[in-house]
């Protein structure tokens, strides 16, 4: 079996080594040796089966398969990049299975990127093998800070969110009236470092957290939570569940009667969220979006290629995945290399801008800042076709949506 | 003070809800000596099925009520026929595998056909809002909820007690060899007494999907919860599974109101706690040789 | 009506019984006497169908049980009073009574019929099974089988524990009901009172036959056989 493997793989080498030799002469002058394996390979790496599968999932490998037609359609046979491969598999958004598939990726499958990786226990595992291997990885899907802070790299880019940004944006809303606070958060890393930033970035808006609420994970009854939440009379309840826990909280908030007394906010929701229950139980509530697919005309052009693709409406990590690959695809372009250190050089510092970036930047933490949004869930009778869910309330320009560079980073 | 009442009502209507949804699995270990493990997988599909019947035939929650369960009996009915009734004279591991693997099965299907996001359900009419009393204030849906498992406990505890099929049921329960002598065809029972556990853990779905995320995975972690019901009052007994569905609720209510971060953990050390003074939970037989 | 042919019984690899061949005819008693372990409380379990590791033939009234589950034999007429008396502790006295099925109407005694010669039990209808006294909870037992009708009994030390008043009464009940034309096989360790309600006697020790005696010659040796029996 594995003889046969080995004469197999010779075999391919063989052929692809013919097909070389033929086109040598007349090939594209990009060509020339500077991309290593004479192909460019993009992995998109995240939940492929499980709960985050709707919110990017396979549609970002079509995102990301949308970027590599564009760029060859933009430079044609100038494209230093001729030959590129989209590959994906599914971590289960368990750090192990993102650490072994990672190596897998970068060391068998060749890739030059690997892109997404939602929850960040995996992100944080994927970005130790990005800097031990020297090649780059895009995050979308994850939200620590801690991949532009603490465990930040050369080789690691954060795209779209993080806990703080999606803490400032709801935060915006103090100056709209929403200055009391009550915070229900799920008890584990990803919901306790969520309070955090939120209660900071309140504080700092200049609005009072009253309670914060610890709730075990998962959970199904918030019944009593949600009571408790209440009896401080908060102008904003702020939920940082997510997935199907946030789906039973915000069923038992509406069932309990306060939304007609408190602001709903959600820590971090996806369209995808709203879109699975009803627009109408969501009405009313604000969250932080990184991107939304009817902002604006251009926005709108894209979403509607990529409807024709997945038959569904993008989310801001189906966006996201987009964006990153066409910015890497670029800074491939231009350093007119794929070697990772080149294509870094050409990220690093850049003011970029596209459909999802606007003002967008690399900073010096490799965290790409961009403009982020307060949204609003429409009423029922306020939606005009599928999927038109939300109301812009507040842009939060790129300069104030995010903290700082981190102290914590050395590249 | 008001505040202490509206977490004991509180505590009490999630209370109802467990015990309704624990009661089939205490009536299937009963007869069959069976712990169906898929229950969780089985009340998650009474709720999904109730959101497709919504959204692909417009069926609302009050009929859902009635034909979700039929229809949830119907399968239990099949998933006996076809596989359990080869556990009954095999050792328990295989009840694990079994169960186990046939929820695996049913999660995986589900998530292939309507992904994982969730579906989107309906309030039902005349359950929106909240009832007032006083200070105090609960929803609608909740007391209904209540309400309604009650009876359902209620309406249980009368079949198994005053009718002759209660009467086979419970003899059953207690000693099947011997109920055989005495000229009963247990086996006859065996169908429609798992048909009929798998039925309330579909209407204990159908009550979930207005209240509750309606997921492939919403069984996962409710399951476990319902295991701690019917452990603590005891493995195959129905008054046991209710007052413990009660216990459960207030005890999580409690929890989460004065103890946020320990509210699940209460159940668990409420649970083992049972176990260490009645190793046969509270209403349950204790084994003699 | 009850023919045992060459019956030999296994718990694993542990052999019971070893060729056991015993008949039990209409309106008769036959009891089956020997040492604790034996192989008597086994022998009923095969004829009920609870045993299933055995060899030979098991036939009522002609009819062979080999095929027939525990309740199908109990449908065809077998009653059985467990040594243990088998009363379910979920069941209120009546209920214990009526849980069986009528398997003759014919023989079997109507509740009435059954409250009235056994007053306590009367008494004490809406109590759970085990509320009740040993001697009661054996009076329920036999009444069981009573109001199922049963054509052949199989009683499983019915004396055991029991105050000698209940132990006479017992006795009464059993001869009555033989008078009607079914046939007992009990098992017991009480030999005075084995002999003063049985026919025939089996005795049986490491799981075989050793003798069959009718009635006089079982009183003739009862001080012999209270010695071989260590009772």
């Amino acid at each position: 079996m594995a003889r046969k493997t080995k004469s197999a793989a010779i075999a391919a080498c063989m052929t692809g080594a013919l097909v070389l030799a033929g086109c040598g002469g007349g090939g594209p002058s990009a060509g020339g040796g500077k991309i290593s394996d004479d192909k460019v390979v993009l992995a998109v790496l995240n939940d492929q089966s499980g709960v985050y599968k709707d919110l990017s999932g396979p549609n970002s490998v079509e995102a990301v398969k949308m970027a590599v037609a564009d760029y060859q359609k933009k430079y044609g046979d100038k494209a230093v990049a001729s030959d590129i491969e989209v590959i994906s598999a599914d971590h289960q958004n368990k750090p192990d299975i993102a650490n072994t598939k990672a190596q897998e990726m970068y060391d068998r499958q060749k890739a030059d990127i690997i892109l997404d990786v939602p929850t960040s226990s995996a992100a944080l595992a994927v970005a130790g093998v990005a800097k031990q291997k020297k090649k780059l990885f895009i995050d979308v899907g994850a939200g620590t800070t801690e991949l532009t802070g603490a465990s930040c790299n050369k080789y690691t880019f954060h795209w779209a969110y993080d806990t703080a940004m999606l803490a400032k944006g709801a935060a915006s809303q103090v100056k709209n009236g929403g200055k009391k606070w009550s915070l229900v958060y799920p008890d584990y890393a990803f919901g306790q470092d969520m309070n955090k930033s939120f209660t900071s970035a309140i504080k700092e808006g200049g609005g009072t957290v009253q309670q914060s609420i610890p709730t075990p994970f998962p959970n199904d009854n918030f019944a009593t939570f949600i009571t408790k939440a209440a009896s401080s009379k908060p102008d904003v309840i702020g939920t940082m569940a997510a997935g199907g826990d946030l789906i039973n909280f915000v069923k038992q908030f509406n069932q309990s009667g306060m939304r007609d007394k408190a602001t709903l906010a959600v820590g971090l929701m996806f369209i995808t969220d709203i879109h699975s229950l009803g627009v109408d139980q969501f009405a009313g509530t604000t969250f932080t979006d990184a991107w939304y697919w009817n902002f604006d005309k251009k926005n709108r052009e894209w979403a509607d290629r990529f409807k024709e693709k997945t038959d569904t409406r993008p989310s801001f990590a189906h966006a996201a995945n987009y964006s990153a690959a066409l910015q890497y695809l670029e800074a491939v372009q231009r350093a007119g290399t794929d070697d990772s250190d080149a294509v870094v050089g050409e990220l690093e510092g850049k003011k970029l801008n596209d459909v999802f970036l606007r003002d967008g930047e690399v900073r010096a933490d490799h965290n790409v800042i961009h403009d982020t949004y307060l949204a609003e869930v429409k009423k029922k009778s306020e939606v005009n076709e599928p999927w038109d869910y939300e109301k812009i309330i507040n842009t939060i320009p790129a300069a104030d949506a995010y903290e700082p560079v981190s102290k914590a980073c050395s590249l | 003070m008001s505040a202490f009442i509206q977490y004991t009502l509180q505590g009490l209507a999630a209370g109802g809800f467990y015990a309704l949804a624990a009661l089939g699995l205490a009536v299937i270990f009963g007869v069959l000596g069976v712990v169906n493990f898929a229950h969780g997988a089985c009340y998650m599909l009474g709720a999904v099925v109730s959101a497709v019947l919504l959204d692909v035939v417009g069926l609302h929650f009050w009929p859902a009520l009635v034909i979700v369960p039929i229809l949830m009996f119907l399968f239990g009915v099949l998933l006996e026929r076809v596989f359990v009734q080869w556990l009954l004279r095999l050792d328990v591991l295989y009840n694990f595998l079994l169960t186990f693997g046939i929820a695996l099965v049913l999660v995986d299907l589900v998530k292939r056909r309507y992904g994982v996001s969730g579906l989107p359900y309906e309030q039902p009419a005349g359950l929106r809002g909240q009832l007032h009393l006083g200070s105090l204030s609960l929803p609608t849906y909740q007391v209904f909820v209540f309400a309604f498992s009650m009876l359902v406990c209620v309406l249980v505890w009368l079949l198994l007690t005053r009718t002759r099929i209660g009467m086979i049921v419970r003899a059953s329960t207690e000693e099947p060899e011997r109920t055989r002598a005495l000229g009963i065809n247990v086996n006859r029972w065996v169908t429609p007494v798992f048909g009929f556990g798998i039925g309330l853990a579909g209407l204990a779905g159908v009550l979930a999907a207005p209240f509750r995320a309606i997921t492939a995975d919403m069984g996962g972690n409710f399951v476990i919860i319902l295991f701690a019901v019917v452990v603590i009052g005891g493995l195959g007994s129905v008054l046991g599974a209710v007052v413990a569905g009660f216990l459960v609720g207030l005890v999580e209510a409690y929890g989460q109101a004065y103890a946020s971060s320990f509210s699940q953990i209460a159940i668990f050390v409420l649970m083992a706690l049972v176990i260490l003074v009645r190793p046969a939970g509270l209403f349950g037989r204790q084994e003699t040789a | 009506m009850l023919e045992v042919t060459c019956l030999s019984a296994w718990y694993g690899e542990a052999q019971v019984l070893t060729d056991v061949s015993l008949a039990v005819h209409e309106g008769e008693v036959a009891t089956l006497v020997g040492r604790n372990g034996a192989g008597k409380t086994t022998l009923l379990r095969c004829v009920m169908g609870l045993h299933r590791s055995l060899e030979g033939q098991l036939r009522l009234d002609e009819r062979d049980l080999d095929r027939l589950s525990p309740n199908a034999r109990a449908r065809a007429g077998i009653g059985w009073v467990p040594d243990d008396r088998g009363i379910y502790a979920s069941l209120t006295v009546e209920e214990n009574l009526t849980l069986p099925p009528v398997v003759s109407a014919d023989r079997a005694w109507p509740v009435e019929q059954i409250y009235e010669a056994f007053p306590a039990l009367a008494d004490r209808r809406a109590s759970m099974g085990t509320q009740l006294s040993g001697g009661e909870q054996q009076m329920l037992a036999m009444a069981r089988v009573l109001r199922m009708g049963s054509s052949l009994l199989l009683l499983d030390e019915p004396s055991e524990g029991l105050a000698p008043v209940i132990v006479q009464r017992i006795g009464e009940i059993i001869r009555q009901i033989t008078d009607h034309g079914v046939g007992v096989l009990l098992v017991e360790q009480n030999v005075t009172f084995a002999a003063t309600v049985a026919d025939r006697h089996y005795l049986l020790a490491q799981g075989r036959v050793v003798e069959q005696l009718d009635n006089a010659q079982f009183q003739a040796r009862e001080h012999e056989l209270l010695e071989h029996l260590g009772i």
